[in-house]
């Protein structure tokens, strides 16, 4: 007896491994293939180190890259041509409003019930500000990006520092908090070659800030930053330009003030200019994309390693509260394409590259994606790579903080247009060709002319239907 | 007799019809059907950038550009690199090509060099220049610095900037400019210059009377080139510069480029292109007619 008894019960556990064994490896799909489009570059990879776990699912995925600066052009024009060339995309949340406002995207909504992507475990921000379009779930994040405020520990560290900054300005020397400080500590910082900076006779001159200026390289979101911080928005609710405020003649007059205290050919700086003036050592601060830290501490690329500081960007003190904004520039989120023959199965590629691997790929030096879940700020440990856990912890929570407290790109048709001109204008300001005041009402100007030009009500309805996650973050009221 | 001859004629004229009939069609097709459509696009209020259908909207997108002040900052932008870089390629060339013109050992070896700047990919050009440039690493400054000089921001300052990229242009396109002005000089028959010798006429007399005549189908040739590829500069202003600090360095390509391909303006795109198909047409009709008519002179 005791003999069938184990008999049933082997045959029963083998009946149970052979099923498990059956359900794992029959594939979610059936050899679809779907083409994924993503900007050219270490971005695209983690799309290559997972076609195995995609075949797993039964999904080939053919990958189509285009460099960084032609990615709106190629999409559009696939777009407006109708052609179904892509069924997944890694897009700019800049164009979430135009895309989706113009019925490109499909919304995720139906298949997010079905493979749940945690959004409750991505930073609330992010989520509202760039993957909801009108309350619908059009995206998942791939790319956290947001600027923080990067500076020289070391520096700020340095007790002959301290105790001249003390003299000088009779206050503590410390990250700034303000753009008041912003500029006090830059100034600070600012010396020629010979003179010495925390006991070491500098061979070149050192400079106290640096900004992103070039044209076309998110250079705005360095205005933005004190600007959105001072309460400043795009538009009002009639698509009446709201940048000629005063909020926006402080926050350029701020800039066109710092450029003293800046290297002589900042107005040329694109990203990597930006991040190599901090980490090879000739600027004491900066304000940046996550993946500056990374960069920083790698002895490969960096002169600082160890002695980078990173925290939330500097804000503007308001009834004795300090009220801070940050810009959130780029970013990288995975939509699928409302022409795509297999929606599903590009839906199921974006929420394992959002959910399921994400951590793996904003943790290593490979790519150049940044964190924006939840899990990903309670993971230390994985950014170790970078530093110790500590200053990883620091690091995270900057990053957490300021995502929490971010401020969108402007997300609308034309959003290309409107942003172009208003680099423009900045640019016109920082070379003293025009004042803040005169750039940014020309800037108003021809921002009008933009709306009016593109159908002034689409644009109100659109620009609207954003400012749904924008009053959910309490963006406005 | 003369019926025959018209038969013949008419059976030329229709057998030549019928094979030059492909290349007029290709033409047609390649040139004519682009420029065309080029022409209707430019009648019409027409953006991709919303759904809106194509509006007709008469010559509304010419007086835009007439109005558009970053049209005539970009033209004065190109008419100055224009100016400057054929005046100067021009001198430049002239006197390379002087040199060159003499014996010396490892001569093909020079002018193999020289040509060099003329292969480079404009792209490895711009980022080779835009290191060259750089204010902090870059050599240029590096070799200033050294002669005591403080070095500058070549391309981030905006008094710069524009000269900068005409370094550029005259870096790579003088030697052009040399190799043909070295052919027309290499053309020029020996006997007379011994007759000039023998009239007793100067260095100079010989230069100004002589050589530079003698030279002037070469200048019109490459001045005119120089002055369409001028007119169309892109790849160094796009990576070197963006155009910027603000828009200092903006070209009418660059300017068109944008136009199309970040604001999607269908209709005032090709109105802009097609002003400066018009502008490029007249500069090129009025300089050649200019050197035509001092040549029949």
């Amino acid at each position: 007896m005791r003999k069938v008894y184990l008999f049933i019960l082997v045959t029963s556990l083998l009946l149970v491994f052979s099923c498990s064994m059956l359900v794992q490896g029959q594939a979610k799909f059936n050899d679809v293939t779907i083409t994924a489009f993503c900007d050219a570059g270490h971005n695209a990879r983690p799309f290559e180190w997972y076609a195995d776990e995609f075949a797993k699912a039964g999904i080939k995925v053919n990958v189509v890259t285009a460099p960084f600066a032609n990615v709106y052009e190629k999409l559009k024009s696939e777009f407006i041509a109708g052609t179904g060339a892509y069924d997944l995309i890694v897009l700019f949340p800049m164009y979430l409003g135009e895309f989706a406002g113009m019925g490109y995207l499909k919304p995720l909504d139906e298949y997010a019930k079905k493979y749940d992507p945690r959004l409750d475990d991505i930073a609330e921000g992010f989520l509202k500000l760039y993957d909801y379009y009108g309350g619908k779930l059009y995206t998942l994040p791939y790319d956290g990006d947001v600027l923080s405020l990067y500076f020289r520990k070391d520096l700020f560290n340095d007790e002959t520092e301290k105790s001249n900054f003390k003299k000088m300005y009779n206050k503590e020397l410390a990250s700034p908090e303000t753009w008041d400080e912003v500029l006090d500590v830059a100034k600070f910082f600012t010396r020629k070659s010979g003179e010495t900076l925390a006991g070491k006779v500098l061979d070149s001159d050192f400079y106290g800030f640096a900004f992103l200026a070039q044209r076309g390289g998110f250079a705005y979101a360095w205005w933005l930053a004190e600007f959105a911080s001072r309460g400043g928005k795009y538009f009002d609710k009639d698509m009446n330009p709201m940048i000629n405020t005063e909020e926006g003649v402080i926050a350029l007059q701020r800039l066109v003030d710092i450029l003293p205290y800046c290297p002589p050919d900042v107005l040329s700086y694109g990203y990597d200019e930006l991040t190599n003036a901090l980490i090879l050592g000739r600027t004491a601060m900066c304000l940046q994309w996550p993946c500056n830290w990374k960069k920083g501490n790698d002895p490969a690329q960096s002169k600082i390693v160890g002695n980078l500081g990173v925290t939330h960007v500097p804000g503007v003190m308001k009834d004795g509260k300090l009220t801070y904004r940050a810009p959130m520039p780029c970013g990288r989120t995975l939509a699928v394409a409302k022409d795509s023959k297999n929606p599903e199965a590009a839906y199921y590629v974006a929420k394992l590259l959002s959910d399921d691997f994400s951590l793996a790929d904003v943790s290593t030096p490979e790519t150049g994606l940044d964190p924006f879940r939840k899990s990903h700020f309670n993971n230390p440990a994985a950014f170790s790579a970078f530093g110790p856990e500590k200053e990883a912890k620091e690091y995270l929570a900057a990053i957490a903080n300021n995502l929490t407290y971010g401020f969108p790109d402007l997300s609308l048709p034309g959003t290309a247009q409107y942003l172009d001109v208003l680099e423009v204008y900045l640019g016109k300001a920082y070379t003293k060709e025009l004042s803040p005041k005169e750039a940014l009402d020309a800037t108003a100007k021809e921002w009008n002319s933009i709306t009016n030009s593109l159908g002034k009500a689409n644009q109100i309805k659109i620009y609207n239907e954003l400012l749904v996650g924008w009053k959910e973050v309490g963006l406005i009221d | 007799m003369k019926e025959i001859s018209t038969n013949v004629l008419i059976g030329r004229n229709s057998f030549a019809k019928r094979i030059t009939l492909p290349s007029i069609i290709i033409l047609v097709v390649t040139v004519v059907g682009p420029l065309g459509f080029l022409l209707y696009a430019s009648f019409f209020d027409w953006s991709l950038t919303v759904p809106a259908p194509p509006r007709f909207a008469w010559f509304y997108n010419f007086v835009l550009v007439f109005k558009d002040t970053r049209f005539w900052n970009a033209f004065r932008n190109t008419s100055a690199l224009m100016i400057a870089g054929i005046i100067t390629q021009s001198i430049l060339g002239l006197i390379i090509a002087f040199l060159l013109n003499r014996k010396f050992r490892f001569k093909k070896l020079a002018i193999t060099i020289l040509a060099l700047p003329i292969m480079v990919t404009p792209v490895v050009l711009g980022f080779n220049w835009r290191i060259i440039f750089h204010e902090h690493y870059g050599p240029l400054n590096y070799i200033i610095r050294l002669l005591g000089g403080a070095g500058s921001s070549w391309i981030a300052d905006p008094k710069l900037a524009l000269f900068s990229i005409f370094l550029v242009d005259t870096w790579q396109w003088t030697p052009f400019v040399t190799l043909i002005l070295l052919a027309g000089l290499q053309s020029i028959p020996h006997q007379v210059y011994e007759a000039t010798d023998v009239d007793g006429a100067t260095g100079w007399q010989t230069f100004w009377r002589i050589t530079l005549p003698l030279l002037r189908p070469m200048f019109v040739l490459v001045i005119l080139f120089r002055i369409i590829w001028i007119f169309k500069i892109f790849d160094p202003v796009y990576i070197l510069t963006g155009g910027g600090p603000g828009i200092t360095t903006e070209t009418l390509s660059l300017y068109t480029y944008i136009s199309w391909v970040k604001y999607w303006k269908v209709g005032y795109t090709s109105a802009l292109a097609l002003v400066q198909l018009v502008i490029m047409n007249i500069i090129a009709m009025i300089f050649v007619r200019k050197v035509m008519q001092r040549r029949r002179a």
